[in-house]
């Protein structure tokens, strides 16, 4: 059986984002990138199940620009046995990359991708959903843990009110909460041992798949400053702000 | 009925008058728990005894009490952070203790030349903060960072963790304005680059521990932010090799940090905190190294350098940090040994010989600490790349913390002997103070001590400034 990973190259997880003076976007210049860390949740799982006797093999897709061979290059690091570029410079939105995983799901016919929830840059948590609805395969999303039967994947998921566990056929696709593993370290001879794994690389062309986006971005700014808090003397005070003021009771 | 008033009463008013009119009432304490607080340092081997606590808010203020101190022989020590760990600000002999924490302002910024003046007050942190929001980076850090203040950073010229890269806080000073034991206020070297006009003598006071004058204000140059960083923990089968890997990386990467601990600190951190093990298999020691990843090329640079280092036997396993998040996960490894082994009272060396003679100088040491400590453990890290060592004996449950020390004391002589013959430094940045003043001879030669306390008698001709340390 076949895994594959879909992972993102995105802002890392600790670099104070600042927005560009023209409200075009995010500074990405000189910006420490990384891959998503609910990706790297992704990337260890799948190779846990290929440990376990369960997978024969884990492949690694990345969609964007020639840069995001470093990504790749980790998770082969961390034990996927190949990688695959769709190379492209030009802007992507979860649609275009959903359609991209087709294709890449069509040409490796796995029985299983397991994604990130999210991506930390858009928090858009659409990319899985979409890729499970083109492909016609199951989903199970939000998964905190995974079971792999002959041909189902029984997956608990973190909502709202608790966990739910769903059972659902294969093929599928899983997309990881925070809590499914703890990834390892990448470690330098394993590290030295992936530059020898392949990585090929497509386009979206090969691939016949159109990505302009569908959506446009008006602009982006900066969250608003959160206001200083005062500290009151008395109850009185108290209830009168959040009743004049506040208007909350 | 009056109470009869001693002469000593008589003299104590005459200076509390005398204080109070320099620096006005409400900038004196003499509360015993004040004293306690303000007579003493980190070094918790000495019983405070200040006569009482001035807090000065300018540089003329300074002057007089210099003045006064001098023409009526009170010693004055000066206090800052009061993070030293050896004794350098313990007042325990009625000394009135001058403290700079209300000289806390950040004086002005210059973005052409990049520099700052800062009151000796101002807390490193906070000049570490005001250098981000101007876009530039203060590169001395070290874990008391959050409380000590910049004068007391120039007068023991703190080093830290960013010594190998960036140097010691000497080479971030440009100016000092300072008043000497005479009360007089000097300017020295005014923020110039280039200055070639004799004696500088700016880099006496960098290091005195306040015995020559008093640190005012400083001005500090600043330095771009660095760029991206990434960390390499590798395990190391023999500590003669660490200095082979210093050499092979430093060829190939931009270093920022080159640090080494024993497993048996290894072992503590695990014990101590939620971290697990690094790696699957132990090893005797392990390097952490942190250097600078502009580019793709500079992760291939550092695998490469670890790949040849492997190929040599110098390490058998190794992570590289990915992410930021791990890069923080792997320095916890070495930032938490201090912490982990404070509960066992350890006895600390701080020492250091040339980077190139690591490897000799580990050797001797250990064969040193094997025959005379059999009993006790032995927890060794240090910043090698600064030919630094900090090792740490620790106290065995069973013995008691007075006969421990003794112990460790009876030692000490003995690893300080063999500092001397590396030609090595008895603190490589601890500094002198009261703790370590009985050591100096083993890195200072006679002839220099005697010129050092020659210079102290030109500065401070009274001897009133911090009087009983270092010299």
């Amino acid at each position: 059986m076949k895994i594959l990973v879909a992972i993102k190259r995105v802002v890392d997880y600790n670099v104070n984002i600042h927005v560009r003076s023209d409200n075009s976007g995010v500074e990405l210049n000189n910006v420490k990138m990384s891959m998503n860390p609910f990706d790297e949740i992704a990337v260890e799982e799948a190779i846990r199940l290929r440990e376990a006797g369960k997978a024969e093999e884990v492949i690694v897709v990345s969609v964007g620009t020639s840069a995001c061979r470093e990504q790749i290059r980790t998770a082969l690091a961390l034990g996927a046995d190949r990688g695959i570029l769709v190379e492209t410079d030009a802007e992507l939105q979860p649609l275009a990359i959903a359609k991209l995983l087709v294709a890449i799901v069509k040409q490796e016919a796995p029985m299983l991708v397991i994604t990130g929830k999210q991506a930390i840059d858009g928090d858009n948590s659409q990319t899985g959903q979409m890729l499970a609805a083109l492909a016609g395969m199951s989903q199970a999303t939000f998964a905190s843990e995974l079971l792999l039967g002959d041909d189902t994947a029984t997956v608990t998921r973190e909502v709202d009110g608790g966990l739910e566990t769903i059972t659902v056929k294969l093929p599928a696709v899983v997309t990881t909460d925070l809590r499914l593993n703890e990834p390892r370290y990448a470690s330098l001879p394993n590290i030295m041992k992936a530059k020898k794994k392949p990585i090929d690389t497509c386009s979206p062309e090969d691939l016949g798949v159109d990505v302009t986006p569908g959506l446009k971005i008006l602009k982006v700014t900066e969250p608003p400053e959160r206001q200083a808090g005062i500290i009151l003397e008395t109850v009185e005070e108290l209830v009168d702000k959040l009743q004049n003021e506040a208007k909350v009771i | 009925m009056t109470a009869s008033r001693s002469p000593q009463d008589s003299s104590r008013r005459q200076l509390a008058t005398a204080l109070a009119s320099i620096v006005g009432e409400d900038n004196i304490l003499t509360e015993s728990e004040d004293l306690q607080t303000w007579g003493q340092d980190w070094t918790r081997f000495y019983s405070p005894d200040p006569l009482g606590i001035v807090f000065p808010r300018s540089v003329e203020q300074v002057a007089q009490l210099v003045q006064y101190a001098k023409n009526n022989r009170l010693p004055l020590v000066p206090s800052g952070g009061r993070t030293g760990l050896s004794g350098g600000a313990v007042a325990m002999r009625q000394e009135l203790v001058v403290s700079f924490d209300k000289l806390n302002k950040i004086k002005s910024f210059n973005e052409t030349d990049q520099t700052v003046v800062v009151e000796a007050g101002v807390v490193t942190a906070r000049l570490q903060e005001f250098a981000r929001e101007k876009s530039l980076y203060y590169p001395v850090d070290f874990a008391s960072s959050g409380s000590s203040q910049i004068g007391g950073n120039i007068a023991t010229n703190a080093g830290g963790i960013k010594v190998l890269r960036y140097g010691l806080t000497r080479d971030q000073v440009v100016g000092l304005k300072v008043v000497i034991g005479t009360g007089d206020i000097l300017e020295l070297n005014r923020g110039l680059i280039k200055n070639a006009t004799g004696y500088d003598l700016r880099h006496l006071f960098i290091g005195s521990e306040g015995t020559l004058g008093f640190i005012m204000e400083a001005t500090i140059k600043l330095t771009v932010p660095p760029p991206p960083l990434a960390v390499a923990l590798l395990a190391v089968p023999d500590m003669a090799h660490t200095i082979n890997l210093l050499t092979t990386f430093r060829r190939r990467v931009t270093l920022s940090a080159f640090e080494f601990f024993s497993d048996a600190a290894l072992t503590h951190v695990v014990e101590q905190s939620s971290l697990s093990p690094p790696f699957a298999k132990r090893a005797d020691f392990y390097v952490l190294l942190e250097f600078e990843r502009r580019s793709e090329q500079d992760m291939t640079g550092a695998e490469s350098a670890f790949e040849s280092c492997a190929e040599s036997g110098w390490v058998t396993d190794g992570l590289l940090s990915h992410t930021e998040q791990q890069r923080r996960d792997f320095w916890q490894y070495r930032e938490r040994i201090s912490e982990s082994i404070a509960p066992f009272t350890p006895y600390k060396h701080d020492v250091s010989v040339v980077p190139s003679a690591i490897p000799d100088f580990l050797a001797s040491v250990d064969a040193l600490v094997a025959k005379e400590y059999p009993d006790f453990q032995k927890i060794w890290f240090g910043h090698i790349g600064d030919g630094n060592l900090h090792l740490n004996i620790l106290k065995p449950d069973t013995w008691s913390v007075a006969d421990f020390r003794q112990e460790c004391e009876r030692v000490n002589d003995k690893m300080l002997k063999l500092v001397q013959s590396y030609k090595g430094s008895i603190s490589a940045e601890h500094g002198i103070g009261l703790l370590k003043k009985s050591g100096l001879h083993y890195t200072r030669t006679a002839s220099e001590i005697a010129l050092m306390k020659s210079l102290k008698q030109v500065f401070d001709p009274e001897g009133v400034m911090n009087p009983g340390k270092l010299v």
